[in-house]
């Protein structure tokens, strides 16, 4: 054996002894997702104190560094020196779960690289499962449980002001196992009586009304409608422009969303009283992305895609930090 | 063990003689075999970082999809803007060794910085050009290198021994990226860590075991180990460094005046131009037969494990019947492919024709051209002149391509399909014309 192999040699087991254990640390800490590592998920006490306790969330961590904690749902009451909990193994893109108990969590799935629904019962176990393309972006479930829910990027990244930027694929299923009910293209949709076409049309953020209807929002050559459908009959009609991401308040009276501000892509949240067409802006003055959340009648949540925040729902006093490192909050009432 | 071997060697050449009149040559030389590990070693490496490259930009890093197809089309781009660079710079200080050691250096380089410095759209753009940069370097001197270690008499056998170790590592590379992702779900440092590893593995082979100066050809028949461009440089040259044997950039453009080898570079593009793109091929197989997407990444295994298994005896088919008989006839192979498009309804047997006729063309055509040119050019201007053919076949893929995605929206897949059909067939008997004069015993 001459020194020319040696070297190869010795090289060749250098790779692999470093790349072994590079590959072994991954595979032991990608088990972490069973084990209940340490929540980082942390109530803000004086948040908490000031929107008043009594009310719980569930939210998904927002833990970059530690990717095998990313994403993980925790349940927690918002109150001071509250302690998050982990809501079964769920591990979710976006999670939403209705107050009937179960709900919808947006997986990546076991291969790494595409993503899964995933619908769980009131103990967050796993009942049923149902392909989604794309990369998640949205869930909602109806208060009494029955229907699903979700916006997916098929292509793009954002809810860019430019045409044709991005595309969506919204859909909502039945609950009880995952089948597609609707896909929102398929609506009928119509404006002032007149049937609207749609064939370039993105859809997105959809909220539960009672029985099957449902808003979202449609987006088309830079103008964003507010869309109020009905699964029965697969028909819906344009009610109104410039909202994006609504959500119902429980009341049924009031839709949270975000306005965008002029051509760009940058968000206020507000909130439109449907009776009156009263429209305020909230006291949250930074771009928000997100699809809001009613904490109860008074208060809307929402996060910034590092932690989350409430605000009251008349536009009045400021925005309070609830809980840090966490994402997609998800009124589970009171607590 | 040596005496065992070589009598083995002489046995075989015995008996190869009579049939093959001398044309078949030995055995692939050990400098191709460890070129040809080199080469599924950096396949490994760098398949495995390419097959996952969209999902973690998308995935990991936010990409929209302009900046990926920013990413791809650099990806598939860029090595066209250094690979004549590369042939050239090797052929003038005789380097190929080095040259292709550059290469092969910056992409494994390039690796390790996936892993350093990958964490950003615009890091991992840069990344990805100097990475081919690297792979357009090192093409040219390396098919330099096989053509430098192996008797005239074998070139396509030697090519196809490369190319089939070659496909080998571009098969395995997704598998291991896939598999680690199963082991470890969404650990893309842990693929790049593995894929740096097989890299630097690939680069430790051809420093170490490479030899960088073969003596094989200069020991070859009288073939003229210059037939295009006897010692004298061409006229055009003459005059200007008389004494000097370093070759000049403008030698190295002249080689497309010579007759012989731009017969090669038109006919070779010329059959570029009317052959689909893999990538169109199966998409089109999908919409017609209707497969499940994701069936697609199983198209592109189906005909490199045909590529794979051919390309040996079709580099020994050509160094036996002739090399461009069997260039031709491979794009022949095509045409099966093609009617697949056409028919109206089919089922697995039908995609199993067409994935064995694309792999079955590959194999035929792939190295087969590579070891034509390598016959018609003079030494000193090898690495120049198959970077040239390469270069110049890229781009008629490229024009292919867009002709065919083109056809394809305006008229329709059978359309476009019967089209480049017809075209193939005319592009053949052009081919087959421009071809005529080269001889075969060198093609």
């Amino acid at each position: 054996m001459n020194g020319r192999t040696l070297a190869l040699l010795a090289i060749a087991a250098l790779c692999v002894v470093a790349g072994g254990a590079y590959v072994a640390v991954a595979t032991l800490n990608a088990g972490d997702t069973t084990t209940d590592a340490r929540p980082r998920v942390v109530v803000d006490d004086r948040g908490a104190a000031a929107v008043g306790p009594g009310s719980e969330l569930l939210v998904r961590a927002v833990d970059p560094d530690h990717p095998r904690l990313n994403g993980r749902a925790y349940r927690t009451e918002i109150a001071p020196g509250a302690t998050p909990a982990a809501a079964g193994g769920l591990a979710c893109e976006r999670v939403y779960a209705s107050g009937a108990g179960g709900g919808l969590c947006l997986a990546v799935k076991r291969n790494g690289f595409s993503y899964e629904g995933l619908i769980f019962d009131r103990d967050f176990r796993r009942r049923a499962r149902f392909p989604v393309p794309g990369v998640p972006d949205r869930a909602r479930v109806s208060a009494d449980g029955r229907y699903g829910a979700f916006t997916t990027f098929l292509s793009g990244h954002t809810y860019s002001a430019g045409v044709r930027q991005f595309s969506t694929h919204t859909a909502i299923v039945d609950m009880r196992g995952g089948e597609y009910l609707l896909r929102l293209d398929e609506l009928d949709v119509e404006r002032d009586g007149e049937p609207f076409e749609h064939a370039d049309a993105n859809f997105w953020g959809v909220t539960f009304a009672g029985g099957d209807r449902f808003y979202a929002t449609l987006g088309t050559g830079g103008e964003h409608y507010l869309l109020e459908g009905r699964i029965g009959t697969r028909r819906a009609r344009i009610v109104r422009d410039h909202v994006e991401c609504p959500s119902l308040s429980p009341d049924g009276r009031r839709i949270a969303y975000k306005r965008r501000i002029g051509n760009q892509d940058r968000w206020r949240l507000h909130v439109l009283d449907l009776r009156s067409g009263r429209d305020v802006a909230l006291a949250e003055r930074r771009s928000i992305d997100d699809q809001p959340e009613w904490l109860d009648d008074d208060h809307v949540v929402y996060s910034d895609d590092r932690s989350v925040f409430a605000v009251p729902a008349d536009g009045g006093g400021r925005p309070q930090r609830l809980i840090a490192r966490a994402s997609s909050p998800v009124s589970l009432g009171p607590g | 063990m040596y005496q065992a071997e070589s009598s083995g060697t002489l046995l075989r050449e015995r008996r190869s003689r009579p049939a093959g009149a001398g044309r078949r040559g030995a055995r692939v030389s050990r400098n191709v075999v460890v070129l040809g590990a080199v080469s599924m070693l950096t396949d490994v490496s760098s398949e495995m970082v390419s097959a996952i490259l969209p999902i973690y930009l998308v995935l990991e890093l936010g990409a929209s999809p302009l900046q990926v197809g920013v990413v791809d089309g650099i990806y598939q781009g860029a090595t066209a803007l250094v690979r004549l660079a590369g042939g050239f710079v090797a052929d003038r200080w005789r380097r190929y060794k080095e040259v292709a050691t550059l290469g092969y250096g910056l992409s494994a380089a390039c690796k390790g910085a996936l892993v350093a410095i990958g964490g950003t759209v615009s890091a991992v753009t840069a990344i990805v050009l100097v990475d081919r940069a690297g792979k357009g370097i090192r093409t040219a001197p390396r098919d330099a290198l096989i053509a430098l270690s192996s008797t005239p008499a074998a070139l396509a056998t030697a090519f196809g021994v490369h190319r089939a170790m070659d496909t080998a590592g571009a098969l395995l590379g997704p598998l291991v990226a896939f598999g680690l992702l199963l082991l470890a779900p969404a650990r893309f440092d842990a693929v790049f860590v593995v894929s740096t590893c097989f890299a630097v593995l690939g680069v430790a082979v051809l420093v170490l075991l490479a030899d960088g100066r073969p003596r094989t050809r200069s020991e070859s028949l009288g073939l003229g180990t210059d037939p295009v461009a006897p010692d004298s440089p061409p006229t055009s040259a003459a005059g200007e460094a008389p004494e000097r044997v370093q070759p000049t950039l403008r030698e190295a453009i002249a080689l497309l005046r010579e007759p012989r080898f731009r017969a090669l570079v038109g006919a070779a593009a010329l059959l570029a131009i009317a052959t689909i793109s893999d990538g169109l091929l199966y998409l089109g197989l999908q919409r017609r037969l209707d497969l499940p997407v994701t069936a697609f990444p199983l198209l592109f295994v189906g005909s490199a494990l045909v590529f794979m298994a051919l390309a040996i005896p079709a580099g020994r088919l050509a160094d036996r019947i002739g090399r461009r008989r069997v260039f031709l006839g491979g794009h022949l192979l095509l045409l099966p492919a093609y009617a697949m498009l056409l028919v109206p309804s089919g089922g697995m047997g039908l995609v199993a024709v067409a994935l064995c006729g694309l792999g079955a063309y590959y194999a035929a055509t792939d190295g087969v051209l590579q070891a034509i040119a390598s016959a018609l050019l003079p030494d000193r201007l090898r690495a120049s002149g198959l970077a040239l053919l390469v270069t110049a076949t890229s781009l008629a893929k490229l024009v292919s391509s867009v002709a065919f995605g083109l056809a394809w929206t305006l008229g329709g897949l059978e359309l476009a399909a019967t089209t480049f059909a017809a075209a193939l067939a005319l592009a053949l008997a052009g081919a087959a014309w421009a071809l005529r004069r080269s001889p075969e015993a060198i093609a």
